[in-house]
């Protein structure tokens, strides 16, 4: 029996475009599990990032509700969502948003401060995490603007786990970066899935999909289809047809 | 109108008018005193003077005299001003004494305008003040009368206009001769009727021709299927070549006018099928003011609506709440009770009254274009509305569904959710 970490119930999100409402997405019923590499696809515009933003407490939803263990997060105020996602979830964006003025060390220590004020610990679990992305010591006392895209992401790895999320939430995490620095992230968050942790990932990259054992595909703001791959194993090519089968029914 | 406009001018005029009037008292009450009488006091006072003691008031004036030092030789009372810059202050009358032709002493006679100019401003203020609160009433008053008789009888014109733009043209307009729009309402509610009537007449005219052309296709078809029977025989018997053909082609040209008559038929059948249906995506809660707008007369209690989002088309779906409603009013007239169902893909909306519901047998033609129940008695109707309803509702891929519950009839309309329709294939 899987354990259920985020489930949403008709979760709906709607803009309003010049006086006309866009629904974005539309009565989503989903439950996702612990310790799932959960891939979120679509085409543009069909409502990824918005589901993204929505599950993480980054955005509200206009309408439904979103449970995160017993806790219905839909009906937190800002503040109590930035409690919330401070405490149980990491994130890694496209950019990667490091504080220009602070080392690589001193950006990973800030976030991890804002939960915990133990910095031997936070210290102890830095190194333990920087030496998982292969980040050596001279790579973590330089500036962000020293750093190569494929190290600033494993950077931003490091930061959006140092608070031990129990969830992971990932937006395109390879779109800036080239094909051998983009499959060392990848390369990064499957051993991170491996050892437990959960991950959501949106991508429109069909090598990025291949990691996540579940896949979810948008279109028009709901989700047209739900495939369960099992997990990533280097070379299964069995594997891979069976995505690209669902990837092309599902009119990739 | 008039008569409220007459009455404003007259109490805006009055206020006025009393303002005026007390101002103009107090202008009366701010004149000096009479230079004749002020020559009398001087003329007595130095004709007494060197013997002050002796010297009598006159005419009931209040004054003071005193010497050149400023010492007070006569007063007429306590209380006056004993001294040139008091009288001053005070705007009194002050007059030289001349004794021998010298100046002896001063004259300082009450100014008793002083005090009535006070009294005056209090007595201008406080008329002031009514008069500013009996604008104010009167301008409530009149708001009142706007808000009561203009803008409320605007509004339920605006919903009028709407429920007949939507198609629902059972609700007649409140009608209030009392209101300056009491002729505009009874006009526009005729409109309606005429509309109504207009709408029954067309509907039994496309009955009557339903009927007709059933009938016509009936009594053309008959000798039709004689015409090609006979031929089938005909053909069976021939002989020849030419007299088979013959045959042949008249059984070909009796079935083309079957297949005529039939498409003749069907066509009438067709007209209502072109009704546009547009469906989009809407937040189930606009549903509540659908209902409530539909059951204009608060018969039924609406429970909180599911948050979802529902695809429909909210002009149509309106109509088919006011259908629902219309009919539970015209053949139950209970109470209604509404709930809301809701599924992974659908919303269902029940609506039930208490009116005992119609005959079981009759449950499957109530959906049936221009079937009605045999309760109707004499209500009139063109057993369309529940086509309609259902045609609607199948457009926006729900469906209409229509039962006898505990205490009367409970119609279903069942709505599908945004993101379920049937052209998005579902995990």
């Amino acid at each position: 029996m899987e354990e259920i970490l985020l489930k949403t119930e008709s979760l709906s999100k709607s803009f309003s475009n010049g006086g006309d409402l866009q629904h974005v997405l539309k009565n989503i019923d989903l439950e996702l599990y612990k310790g799932d590499f959960t891939v979120i696809m679509g085409a543009s515009g069909a409502g990824k990032s918005t589901l993204l933003y929505a599950l993480s407490g980054m955005d509200t939803p206009s309408l439904g509700r979103i449970t995160f263990g017993d806790q219905v997060i839909s009906d937190l105020s800002t503040d109590g969502l930035a409690v919330f996602r401070r405490k149980h979830c990491g994130f890694v964006f496209q950019q990667i948003y490091l504080i220009d003025s602070m080392s690589v060390m001193d950006n990973v220590m800030a976030a991890g401060l804002l939960v915990s004020k133990d910095k031997r610990a936070l210290a102890e679990k830095a190194e333990e995490l920087f030496r998982a992305v292969d980040i050596q010591k001279e790579i973590q006392r330089k500036f962000p603007a020293q750093l190569s895209g494929g190290e600033a992401q494993r950077v931003g790895m490091v930061r959006a786990l140092i608070n031990s999320p129990e969830i992971l939430f990932a937006d395109e995490p390879t779109g800036a970066l080239n094909s051998k620095t983009g499959l060392d992230v990848l390369n990064t968050l499957t051993k991170f899935n491996e050892e437990g942790q959960s991950i959501v990932m949106v991508t429109h990259d069909v090598r990025s999909a291949r990691r996540g054992n579940r896949i979810l595909y948008l279109k028009d703001g709901a989700i047209l289809g739900d495939c369960r791959l099992g997990r990533y194993v280097h070379g299964d090519e069995e594997r891979h047809k069976r995505l690209t089968a669902f990837l092309e029914e599902m009119g990739w | 109108m008039k008569r409220w406009g007459v009455l404003i001018g007259t109490g805006v005029f009055l206020a006025i008018e009393l303002i005026a009037v007390v101002f103009l008292g107090v202008g009366d009450r701010l004149q000096v005193q009479d230079t004749v009488a002020v020559n009398e006091i001087l003329r007595s006072v130095e004709a007494d003077w060197g013997d002050m003691g002796n010297h009598r008031s006159i005419g009931g004036a209040a004054y003071v005299v005193t010497d050149l030092k400023g010492n007070v030789l006569f007063t007429t009372r306590e209380g006056l001003s004993e001294s040139v810059n008091a009288g001053i202050a005070h705007r009194d009358t002050l007059l030289d004494i001349y004794a021998e032709g010298e100046p002896a002493g001063k004259l300082i006679i009450w100014n008793e305008g002083a005090e009535a100019l006070q009294a005056g401003k209090q007595r201008a203020a406080a008329v002031f003040a009514i008069g500013i609160l009996l604008q104010g009433c009167v301008c409530g008053g009149y708001m009142f009368y706007l808000q009561r008789k203009v803008i409320r009888p605007f509004r339920g014109m605006k919903e009028f206009a709407e429920r007949v733009a939507g198609g629902n043209l059972d609700v007649p307009l409140k009608m209030d001769r009392e209101n300056i729009f009491g002729a505009f309402t009874e006009s526009f509610d005729i409109m309606r009727s005429e509309l109504k009537r207009a709408r029954l007449a067309e509907a039994e005219a496309k009955a009557e021709k339903k009927e007709l052309v059933a009938k016509l296709s009936h009594d053309i078809k008959t000798p039709v299927a004689s015409i090609r029977a006979a031929s089938e025989v005909g053909l069976a018997l021939s002989e020849t070549c030419r007299q088979q053909e013959i045959y042949s082609s008249i059984i070909a040209k009796a079935d083309q006018i079957n297949a005529l008559i039939t498409n003749l038929f069907s066509a009438a059948l067709e007209e209502l099928s072109r009704l546009s249906v547009t469906p989009s995506d809407m937040d189930s809660r606009e549903l509540r003011n659908m209902l409530e707008n539909a059951d204009y007369l608060h018969r039924a209690e609406i429970p909180e609506v599911p948050g979802c989002l529902v695809y429909a088309d909210q002009l149509r779906l309106q109509q088919v709440f006011d259908n629902i409603f219309a009919n539970s009013y015209k053949y139950a007239n209970t109470g209604m009770k509404v709930s809301f169902l809701k599924d992974a893909r659908s919303l269902s909306i029940s609506i039930e009254d208490e009116g005992g519901g119609v005959k079981n047998e009759e449950l499957p033609l109530i959906k049936e274009k221009f079937k009605r129940g045999s309760g109707v008695g004499n209500v009139e109707g063109a057993g369309l509305g529940l086509y309609l309803a259902d045609f609607f509702l199948k457009e926006m891929q729900g469906e209409l569904n229509v039962k006898n519950g505990r205490l009367g009839l409970t119609v279903t309309v069942k709505i599908c959710l945004s993101g379920f329709k049937k052209s998005v294939r579902n995990p």
